[in-house]
């Protein structure tokens, strides 16, 4: 994974009227705390941190005043509507050191025909070097059969990287769908109770009814 | 319809309309959502007709989440009459939506046919809304 440097400043004033001066300046207030020490509360440019977090636990080494840390992400809080950071939590690593981190599972592929493939879980929680935290995991499901069940220890993780979720935690369940027959039935009975009428095809719609016909 | 079993109060307040929605704001369980970006009551009838355009569209294979609940009872006065003499009756069951609320998930189907699918819920649904994606599907 690439490190990303973002040039920090240290943040003096505290509370909602100074985070949002900062946020109007385009920046984002953060926080860096970890191994033991003081948190330290930093402001960070927004474009520059929107651009590194598009990557997954990415490593950001800061340069804050003039030294340098390396951390990782452990909260990012965006605006729930517009998707904007709002805060960011930062945890301090050192090279070599083992973290856990949650990463995100991708199914690709695609199952036996009339199969319903249900992702349980998005992400599985990990053991690794900071410095080599996966972007992903793939969960490859081509032509598996309805009925499997893929568990978090089938997925196959690369070298230095250790499982901490359950490893019996279901990821993904591939379940027979549902026959047109008894989904049509279902929606039939749905509509009914709901009071919903389908209008009647045009042909079947009354000559006199339009208009100039005889 | 989504309807309460039982109610401790068959009549209530109108429900607060402000502010934006404290949770519920990501998808949690498919792979795309409907958010709402206006506050609304929205009604059983409502959540039903949605729920109805979107499995009809995607016909079968996939499913579908329904995170609100009409749980507030919203009552009317009969029509021509004084003020006076109570509250009137309950007429409607409604979940009260904030923005931000993901309201609606589904998983198992392309994002061509949900994005379809959803946009037919979005226009039985009484506010703005918008389509969602979660991190991650599609890379």
């Amino acid at each position: 994974m690439a490190e990303v440097r973002i040039v920090a400043e240290s943040r003096t004033e505290f509370g909602k009227g100074a985070a949002r001066r900062v946020r109007r300046d385009h920046k984002v207030p953060a926080v860096l705390y970890g191994h033991g020490n003081d948190p330290r509360h930093i402001t960070l440019p927004g474009h520059d941190l929107m651009l590194a977090l598009k990557v997954k636990n990415a490593l950001l080494t800061l340069e804050i005043a003039g030294a340098d840390e390396l951390a990782i992400p452990k909260d990012i809080q965006r605006d729930p509507i517009r998707g904007t950071i709002e805060h960011v939590d930062l945890l301090v690593v050192r090279r070599g050191e083992k973290v856990k981190v949650n990463v995100a599972l991708h199914v690709i592929g695609q199952a036996v025909p009339d199969s319903l493939v249900v992702s349980e879980l998005n992400a599985v929680e990990v053991e690794c070097e900071a410095t080599h935290i996966p972007t992903g995991f793939e969960v490859d499901i081509t032509g598996r059969a309805i009925g499997t069940q893929i568990l978090a220890k089938d997925i196959a993780l690369p070298a230095g990287t250790e499982l901490v979720t359950d490893p019996e935690a279901l990821v993904v369940n591939i379940t027979g769908a549902q026959t047109e027959a008894e989904a049509e039935a279902e929606m039939a009975e749905a509509e009914a109770e709901a009071g919903i009428v389908h209008e009647a095809p045009d042909a079947a719609a009354p000559a006199e009814a339009l208009p100039g016909a005889e | 319809m989504l309807i309460p079993r039982r109610v401790k109060h068959r009549k209530q307040h109108h429900p607060d309309r402000h502010g934006a929605s404290k949770g519920g704001n990501a998808i949690a369980f498919g792979e795309y959502g409907i958010q709402a970006l206006e506050p609304a009551y929205v009604t059983n009838r409502q959540i039903e007709s949605a729920r109805i355009a979107m499995t009809r569209h995607i016909k079968r294979g996939g499913k579908v989440w329904i995170n609100i609940y009409p749980d507030r009872p919203l009552t009317k006065k009969p029509a021509e009459t004084r003020m006076g003499s109570g509250k009137g009756s309950p007429e409607w069951w409604i979940a009260n939506v904030k923005p931000g609320r993901v309201m609606f998930e589904l998983s198992g189907v392309e994002e061509q046919v949900a994005r379809e699918a959803m946009r037919r819920a979005i226009h039985k649904l009484p506010m703005k809304c918008k389509f969602i994606v979660r991190d991650g599907v599609n890379g």
